[in-house]
């Protein structure tokens, strides 16, 4: 499997992430060229480097092992750029956790604190507001321009590691494909492939094409040469104009999975006309799909697209996954379709929604939840909780956890819980000095209540007049009981001891 | 005065072995044979295809002309090899009886002239818990007899199976152990090597196999039973208490209990075992066993007891001890969801079209290697250890798709678990078979597990055989099907 990974310049980070980032650093090859006064022809258009910011962030992650502690403070740099209306355009993986944003200006040695807006984790995009006045004096938005052609040039801007200077480097469009947007982990978006050098503190930098931005440098894979990634004008678009109404809502879903409908037998099955491309819907998940479509519908057209026998269309001279078709769209929208279906075609109006029940998407834009009773810290599983089992927490994570997290949703629905709860540790004490299951165990009941989330585990023990609370755990874990008058008296005492303010986060 | 005592030592060990250059057999000599095992060995994923592989192991010549060894490495063998005095001609063994479960075999040579020479060996019963030992075995046409140190008994899952039993576990820094070698006290055999990781040898107790052996000539022997539940130790007197019970603490706690065909046990989560077979429980799940001092519980199904024997208990149900009788359930790769073993029968499969299909079973899992259970996909790895119901008794996978221009859009799937075809339901491969013979018109429908990569396909019924010849010839497959009856 790829790493994909972000291009942050790294100061201090530390914790987990330290050692991952470190290591990107050591790993990719620094070829960042400066190109200095010669820009100015190649892109034909006066200096855009001077709306090209450098930005430091310092930022706290939680610990989701002990969800009401942070990480040490980190420190890290990347790039922006100034767009219309005085905005800061930049990485989510930038800006995600900051305590403090400081921006400075083209050859300005001034630092200017900056406010994160708004934030994008599954499209990685971040805006951010400078408050202080004078700061956009004189620096003019960069116009956004469209998806670049492959083949044509680019020129990224930015603040990599390596100098303390503006950066260029140029290079051609490879490809253009849906990728995996490694800051959440989950969301497949349209992104530009380059062979221009874009390393660590290029995240967040305009990547520029005849005066106009079509990139946001955001990832790369380590162990490819001239690879990098950046966000297209489609995607960042679509990000700002969600962000018109005041708040982010995301990039929707159809819900549904499609598949290739290659086979002759299954097309015939079908009754697909032989001049008729189409792949097939295989699975439906979201209510809306649920409502609208059948399963075995053939799509043949997804917002005017044409549907290809693989599942794909045809954007932009780019054939990409069909899926591309629904994200486009602004969250509730509806996407015009065609199906065939029952031997006919059929047009249907699909409403498309962003996933808010992806739990596997991480916990980015909240601290973590929890509910410290009796020493016993109960979280939701996500795959940030995951994350503090370690650097290879998909192979030392319980089987039965990542199937929980991972696939239950789409594999077992009836039974899937909204939020599966974890007991993530227990904090000793005298009250539970006897229990023998102290963490890392996902909770199925707790006092015969099953616990679909955090809220239930809170309910569960504050509405039971048993003198024992029972806590049963999935799979062969058993369970545990503990006195409920003991409990409830070690409750506060316990918290003190271990300086937690709060006994939830909810 | 030093090399007086040099050559007194010289002397020493020449007279230990021989006695005017003539060698005296040591008593093992007699005893310990090599064992040199051909078989097959498959691939499961491309079950169609053998390859032969052969194993070396040892034995030990016990009474009625028997040659004692471990189930391990015996099974799909084509042809059995035995040696004497570890060297010169080899004989032709036979397996007159073998238990995979209680991981032991009994082998004999027909030739008569080979038992010339051999005597049988002594079996220790009980064996010690401590003290030194010796390994014995041939290397290199020598016996070899090495020290080692006994650590402790223990309860452990068998090599070969998923039933917890007796074994003897010793500190050794000899090197590739684990083949059958005989481990013995004085002139007593106290165990049969199975494994060694690191600086542990791990061993079959000689009075566990006794008392098999004994049963097996006796015909009591059914089979190993083994207790079908899943317990937890009541260290935390909350739960206890919980529980309604008083007094010192004791017991542990039933979890889970898993229903198997044909068993009728009363066992329930939360009950509280206080007594198995008249030994009283802890609450970390041992009794005080007569020979061996504390031992975890699972020993009381295999010590001198077998599959249908009756097993009393006392029991904590209700906030009052009752008595229930446990009847000892058979262990049978037959009644896992995903078996934990097949032997002595090559990997079944069907291919239909090019599609692969095969049942779903651990040594199909092990195929990704030593460290299956985290690179095995994830959603297979998710039945392991779920209990089989009546409507899916065991599972069937789409394990991989031959290309051939018949199942052109599908190559590219794998390790789906099949749950219908042309809408029945499929837990074993004759029921593919069946189910092709009933199709949906000109169409078989084949529908996958709910969350599967993709939940269905569909095949031209009409072009099926054609196909599957086709691709029997171009994957150069002898058979489109391995069925085991």
């Amino acid at each position: 499997m790829l790493r994909i990974i972000f291009f942050v310049a790294l100061r201090t980070i530390r914790g987990h992430l330290e050692g991952v980032l470190q290591k990107i650093v050591s790993l990719l090859l620094f070829r960042a060229v400066v190109l200095g006064g010669i820009l100015v022809g190649f892109v034909g258009q006066a200096a855009p480097e001077r709306s090209v910011v450098q930005i430091m962030v310092f930022s706290q992650r939680p610990d989701w092992d002990e969800p009401w502690n942070w990480m040490p403070v980190g420190r890290s740099s990347g790039t922006g750029f100034v767009i219309h209306g005085e905005r800061i355009v930049t990485n989510a993986h930038l800006a995600a956790w900051a305590k403090q944003i400081l921006v400075r200006r083209y050859q300005d040695s001034r630092p200017f604190q900056a406010q994160v807006t708004f934030i994008g984790h599954d499209c990685d995009l971040a805006v951010l507001e400078v408050s202080e006045s004078g700061f956009f004096k004189h620096i003019e938005p960069l116009p956004l321009g469209n998806l670049p052609k492959v083949r044509s040039t680019v020129v990224t801007y930015g603040y990599p590691a390596g100098g303390e200077q503006i950066s260029y480097t140029s290079g051609v469009v490879s490809r253009i494909e849906l990728q995996n947007y490694t800051h959440s982990g989950r969301s497949r978006l349209l992104a530009v492939q380059t062979d221009a050098a874009i390393n660590p503190g290029n995240s967040g930098g305009p990547v520029v094409q005849d005066g106009k931005v079509v990139g946001v440098a955001f990832q790369g894979v380590p162990g490819l040469e001239n690879t990098g990634f950046f966000i297209p004008p489609p995607v960042f678009q679509h990000f700002l104009k969600d962000i018109e109404d005041g708040s982010y809502d995301g990039f929707p879903q159809a819900g549904i999975r499609v598949v290739p409908l290659q086979n002759r037998a299954q097309r015939n099955f079908l009754g697909v006309p032989p001049h008729f491309e189409g792949a097939r819907i295989d699975a439906l998940f979201s209510d809306s799909a649920k409502e609208h479509l059948q399963k075995d519908d053939v799509l043949l057209q997804a917002a005017g697209y044409s549907v290809a026998q693989d599942g794909s269309i045809l954007y932009e001279g780019n054939q990409l996954h069909a899926g591309l078709a629904f994200s486009l769209a602004q969250n509730g929208e509806s996407v015009p379709v065609r199906l065939w279906r029952d031997n006919k075609e059929v047009a249907v109006e699909l409403p498309v929604f962003v996933n808010r029940e992806d739990a596997a998407v991480g916990n980015l834009y909240h601290a973590p939840r929890y509910y410290v009773y009796a020493g016993m810290i109960f979280t939701p599983l996500s795959k940030d909780y995951l994350s503090t089992f370690g650097r290879d927490w998909l192979t030392t994570a319980d089987s039965d956890i990542l199937y929980e997290l991972f696939y239950r949703r789409k594999s077992d629905p009836e039974n899937t819980r909204t939020e599966a709860v974890m007991l993530a540790s227990t904090l000793a004490h005298p009250v539970n000095a006897n229990m023998r299951i102290r963490g890392r165990v996902m909770v199925d009941k707790i006092n015969g209540v099953r616990i679909d989330r955090l809220e239930d585990a809170i309910r569960a023990f504050s509405e039971t007049d048993q003198a024992y609370h029972t806590i049963k755990f999935t799979g062969n874990y058993g369970f545990e009981t503990i006195d409920r008058n003991e409990a409830d008296t070690a409750n506060q005492p316990i918290l003190r001891t271990y300086r937690i303010i709060n006994d939830r986060r909810l | 005065m030093k090399s007086f005592f040099v050559f007194l030592l010289l002397a020493a060990t020449l007279l230990n072995s021989t006695v005017l250059g003539q060698k005296i057999p040591s008593t093992w000599e007699q005893s310990v044979v090599r064992i040199d095992v051909n078989r097959h060995t498959f691939n499961y994923f491309q079950p169609w295809s053998r390859r032969v592989g052969a194993s070396k192991k040892f034995g030990l010549v016990i009474e009625d002309q028997a040659i004692l060894t471990t189930a391990n490495l015996l099974y799909n063998h084509t042809l059995i090899r035995i040696q004497k005095g570890g060297r010169g001609q080899w004989a032709i063994g036979r397996i007159t009886w073998i238990d995979y479960h209680a991981n032991l075999a009994l082998l004999t040579v027909d030739d008569k002239a080979f038992w010339d020479g051999l005597k049988p060996a002594k079996l220790a019963s009980p064996v010690p818990d401590s003290g030194p030992a010796e390994l014995v075995r041939w290397n290199a046409g020598r016996l070899e007899i090495r020290g080692l140190n006994i650590n402790r008994l223990q309860i452990r899952k068998g090599q070969l199976t998923f039933i917890d039993m007796l074994h003897l576990e010793l500190d050794s820094e000899i090197n590739g152990v684990g083949w059958s070698e005989v481990l013995a006290v004085g002139d007593q055999v106290i165990g049969l090597t199975i494994s060694q990781s690191r600086n542990k040898c791990i061993a079959i107790p000689s009075s566990f196999i006794r008392s098999v052996l004994d049963a097996q000539a006796a015909d009591h022997y059914r089979g190993m039973g083994f207790f079908n539940f899943f317990w937890q130790p009541s260290e935390n007197p909350s739960t206890l208490a919980h529980l309604g019970l008083s007094g010192p603490q004791r017991g542990v706690i039933v979890t889970k209990v898993p229903k198997l065909p044909g068993d009728e046990n009363t066992l329930q989560p939360k009950d509280i075992l206080l007594k198995i077979d008249g030994f009283e429980i802890d609450t970390l799940g041992d009794y005080l066993d007569p020979q061996f001092g504390p031992m975890m519980l699972e020993n009381l199904a295999t010590r001198n007891h077998w599959a249908g024997d009756p097993i009393p208990m006392t029991i904590w149900r209700n906030r009052r001890e009752q008595e229930i009788t446990y009847t000892l359930p058979k262990a049978d790769f037959e009644n896992e969801l995903i078996p934990t073993a097949q032997y002595d029968a090559p990997p079944e499969y069907l291919m239909a079209g090019g599609l692969v299909f095969q049942p779903m079973n651990i040594p199909y899992l092990k195929s990704w290697g030593e460290d299956w259970l985290r690179r095995a996909p994830v959603r297979l790895i998710h039945y392991k250890g779920q209990p089989p119901t009546k409507e899916r008794p065991r599972l069937v996978v789409l394990s991989i798709v031959l290309p051939d221009p018949y199942n052109i859009g599908y190559q590219a799937y794998r390790f789906l678990v099949l749950d219908k075809v042309n809408g029945k339901k499929i837990s074993r491969l004759p029921q593919i078979k069946e189910a092709f013979a009933q199709p949906e018109g000109d169409y078989h429908v084949l529908e996958f597990e709910q969350g599967e990569p993709v939940e269905r396909m569909v095949l031209d019924a009409n072009q099926l055989n054609d196909a599957t010849q086709r691709v029997m010839f171009r994957y150069g497959l002898k058979e489109d099907s391995v069925i085991n009856e």
